[in-house]
């Protein structure tokens, strides 16, 4: 399912026809301006870079941007995801206006993956498998609004994956060296907003040239200042909309807010539709390493890893300036002194934060270099003095085990001892109350056990815990069940009984309990049924021809 | 004939002992030559193949029993015939009650007249003819004369003591004079076995007439008595269902039901297991009986049968031991026993079915 973008060219003429589409039928009603211009797009609102500039270095300078050509939107799915850079005619308007135009074009960071199946209008009705070779032309044509408008309601995209916009930023930025035709424009307002411009995409394969692949993508750091901007006004707007206080709007809330307008089954929790700050969402990048003489910067850059080697250099100082310190202390006749700072709660850096760090890769070789470092600088007997910069490298472990709570005994009226529990497997739910001094007698939903569960797989089932226990005829068992099937209803009850058994137990034989599997709830739910299957894992009767 | 007693649980007391109270939840055998004679249809098949595995037939004596034994043995045979009613829930061992009961009367020297499963009788019947006695009802010659077999073989002396009372006319040539034996009119019917629900009316008739006399007792004892009340699953030949009443077999059986004769006693059994159109979850007397079948048979004596008491599932456990048909080790142990009765909930045929692979 597509998503229709909003033109950027609407930010002068056509901002009011700007596509609400995320909400849908709130664009139906008399819009305010804001909701109006609320969009779901990620904000792509890139400078175009100038034409062919070095794979390297992004243009960055205002003269480029005078040449800005419009960018060319990826050729994957592009259709109708990306914000339009504006078309020629309209670039050149609104630079002539200056700086960005008051009334901003606002957006939610929104990032969901990529969507693979352009569906075709809310008319069809089963989905089609994505195909990439579908010319974007076509895709374009079919889209249909966003997310929550129509007939399915959930977020668009069929298949997880790269669950960031940025994956689409890189393409872009790819292609932005290259001639390419504007991209898609946004869809029309499906309100009374007035027209909006609509650019017709054309296919990227006529202006393919031969250059060579960019390196990684890189975001300017205007660009990232736009983003974090857009990001928070598109939190206001959020917490806007969901009536709570703009001012007060954490990142828990926005999550919240963005799970309960995008709810989405995948279990991939990076699948799912995010908002997150912009620096979550874009890797850090290195600015230019040398100036405009082509000289470089830093002292160490023709090492190749200047970070790396400045860093290392870094410490072997503090290292001769804890010697030095020691040495001090001793020709003082001081003992030196011994505290030593905690190493058990806590970790060094791993590999890939510590690349995260400096921002350049490393070898394992030259990590384990500076492990074995920062070890002797802290083994060392002042080393306390050096404790900031020692803390920048090492993270807390947080606690492992969590423990679970074991509720004491509670006593009913006739001061029969009596403890209650939870459990649930695949779609059932059970509570239990296992009363002591019983005869091993049984009720499931005031009906008896061995009319409710005439199979005896099940009641096996419900026997595991006692039996583990060796407390087979000691207890009565009261329990309440619903949902689910035979085998999935004495499944929760199982569980559910032994949580309520620990109450009964010494720690010790809890923690056989839990190793017996006893405590654990059972994760296996029922597999999703793929489009192009016939089941979750069994595919359509294969024919040759 | 004598048993070594084994435990205070385990006992199996010889057959002729008169049951009393403390002999509760111990097993007794009856020997197989007299478990040939008295039930040559009565007991239940899994009862069958045990006594075939373990050579010998042990029952379990049980309160439900002795309670019927003492109603028995203090009920006035002046007075009409006493209609008792065995229910309880599914496995719980009515039938084996109601064999109990036959075999201890039967030693007593009554009349049984033990009808198996009166469910036999209302479904499967693969040939219906009609009745050449009356038109509207419909004979059933197979299941007659399977049940006239078996009642001589259970009760052979009485068939020559008992004379009929009246002439009987069974076709052009045939007819059964009036003082002849009984047996007389039972050969006729296997013999001729068109007529064999009719032979099978007259058998019960003339006891009927003859018992009140007091020179013997009759027991009827008929299981699943809940089947001539019910439906049928049969079809006449315009494929119209068949009621109870139209068949004369039933027909017969419900007339002996009735209290209107003394000198004897009606020991009945509720069967939901081959009950047509009744839920599994029914077991009460009103919900089995129906309104008719509850009316007919009012008033009655309900006698519950529930599962195993602890007792009764100790001994019970304790004589597979002793058969060694439990050969699982883990079985054989206190956890094992525990576990059993968990899995069974004390369910008699829930604890024989489990103790099966074992």
């Amino acid at each position: 399912m597509c998503r229709r973008v909003l033109s950027k060219c609407s930010l002068n003429t056509s901002r009011l026809g700007a596509v609400p589409t995320a909400l849908g039928s709130l664009s139906r009603c008399p819009t305010p301006l804001w909701v109006q211009t609320l969009s779901l797009t990620p904000s792509l609102t890139l400078p175009c870079p100038s034409s062919m500039p070095s794979p390297r270095v992004l243009s960055l300078s205002p003269e480029s941007r005078a040449q800005r050509l419009p960018l060319r939107s990826p050729r994957e799915g592009a259709a109708g995801r990306h914000d339009a850079s504006p078309q020629p005619a309209l670039l050149g308007a609104e630079q002539t206006q200056g700086p960005q135009p008051p009334l901003q074009h606002l957006h939610l960071h929104l990032h969901l993956p990529p969507p693979a199946l352009p569906m075709p209008g809310a008319g069809q009705r089963h989905p089609r498998p994505p195909s990439w070779r579908r010319s974007a032309q076509a895709r374009l044509r079919l889209c249909p609004p966003i997310v929550g408008t129509e007939a399915f309601p959930g977020p668009c995209c069929a298949e997880p994956g790269a669950a960031v916009m940025a994956a689409a930023l890189r393409r872009l930025l790819r292609a932005g060296g290259r001639r390419g035709a504007a991209l898609v424009a946004a869809a029309a307002a499906c309100g009374p907003g007035p027209q909006t411009l609509r650019l017709i995409y054309t296919t990227t394969a006529a202006w393919k040239k031969n250059v060579a692949a960019s390196g990684p993508e890189k975001y300017t750091e205007a660009f990232i200042k736009k983003q974090i901007e857009e990001f928070n006004l598109g939190k206001r707007h959020l917490a806007n909309m969901m009536g709570e206080d703009p001012e007060t709007f954490t990142q828990e809330d926005i999550d919240r807010a963005i799970a309960y307008l995008f709810p989405s089954g995948l279990f991939d929790k990076r699948a799912r539709p995010m908002m997150k700050h912009p620096t979550e969402i874009f890797p850090e990048q290195r600015k230019i390493q040398w100036g405009e003489d082509g000289r470089p910067f830093h002292f160490l850059f023709y090492t190749g890893k200047q970070s790396y080697y400045s860093l290392m250099h870094d410490t072997y100082e503090k290292l001769l300036n804890v010697q030095k310190h020691q040495d001090q202390l001793a020709a003082q006749d001081l003992p030196p002194q011994k505290e030593k700072k905690n190493l058990v709660g806590s970790r060094w850096l791993t590999k890939t934060e510590l690349e995260e760090m400096l921002l350049e890769k490393l070898s394992d070789d030259d990590y384990s270099r500076f492990i074995q470092l920062l070890q002797k600088l802290v083994m060392m007997p002042c080393g306390n003095i050096e404790e900031n910069y020692i803390k920048k490298f090492s993270r807390e472990i947080s606690a492992q085990l969590q423990k679970v709570v074991i509720e004491p005994l509670k006593y009913d009226e006739q001061g029969v001892a009596f403890s209650t529990g939870e459990g649930r497997r695949k779609t059932s739910r059970a509570t239990v109350a296992v009363y002591d001094n019983g005869t091993g007698k049984i009720t499931v939903n005031g009906i008896d056990v061995l009319h409710y569960f005439p199979v005896l797989q099940d009641r096996e089932q419900l026997l595991f815990p006692f039996q583990f226990l060796d407390r087979v005829g000691k207890h009565d068992m009261v329990c309440t069940v619903s949902g689910g099937g035979r085998s999935s209803q004495a499944g929760a009850i199982r569980l559910a009984s032994a949580k309520a058994l620990r109450s009964f137990v010494t720690e010790k034989e809890v923690e056989f309990m839990r190793q017996a599997g006893l405590l654990t709830v059972d994760p296996r739910v029922k597999e999703r049924k793929k489009p192009g299957q016939e089941g979750a894992r069994r595919k359509f009767t294969w024919k040759k021809r | 004939m004598q048993r070594a007693i084994w435990s205070l649980t385990v006992c199996i007391l010889p057959s002729q002992a008169n049951h009393t109270e403390h002999h509760e939840g111990r097993h007794y055998s009856i020997p197989l030559e007299e478990v040939k004679a008295v039930f040559p249809h009565g007991l239940p098949y899994r009862f069958q193949q045990q006594v075939k595995t373990f050579n010998e037939a042990c029952l379990m004596v049980r309160k439900p029993a002795l309670e019927l034994f003492t109603y028995l043995r203090n009920s006035n045979f002046a007075h009409p015939a006493v209609r008792y009613v065995i229910y309880g829930e599914r496995g719980t061992g009515k039938t084996m009650t109601l064999c109990h009961v036959v075999h201890y009367c039967a030693k007593q020297g009554w009349l049984v007249l033990h009808i198996p499963d009166a469910h036999l009788w209302v479904k499967n019947c693969k040939e219906l003819m009609q009745s050449s006695y009356k038109k509207e009802r419909l004979d059933q010659p197979l299941q007659a004369s399977t049940w006239l077999k078996n009642f001589k073989t259970s009760n052979e002396h009485f068939l020559k003591e008992i004379k009929t009372q009246q002439k009987y006319v069974w076709g052009k040539r045939e007819s059964t004079e009036q003082g002849r034996p009984l047996g007389e009119v039972v050969e006729q019917g296997l013999a001729r076995v068109r007529s064999a629900s009719d032979a099978v009316g007259v058998v019960l008739k003339e006891i009927k007439q003859q018992c009140h006399l007091g020179s013997f007792r009759v027991l009827v004892a008929v299981d699943g008595v809940n089947a001539l009340w019910g439906r049928t699953t049969l079809k006449k030949e315009d494929k119209s269902p068949v009621s109870p009443e139209e068949l004369t077999l039933v027909y017969n059986l419900r007339k002996m039901m009735m209290n209107n004769w003394n000198g004897g006693a009606i020991v009945t059994t509720l069967s939901q297991t081959g009950s047509l159109f009744k839920p599994s979850s029914a077991y009460l007397p009103h919900e089995l009986l129906g309104k008719e079948g509850f009316d007919a048979l009012d008033p009655f004596v309900p006698v519950l049968v529930p599962n195993y008491s602890q007792r009764e599932f100790e001994s019970c456990y304790h004589y597979y031991l002793h058969r060694k048909w439990l050969q699982h080790e883990q079985a054989r142990t206190e956890a094992g026993k525990e576990e059993l009765r968990f899995l069974s909930g004390s369910n008699p045929q829930q604890l024989e079915r489990l103790a099966g692979p074992l």
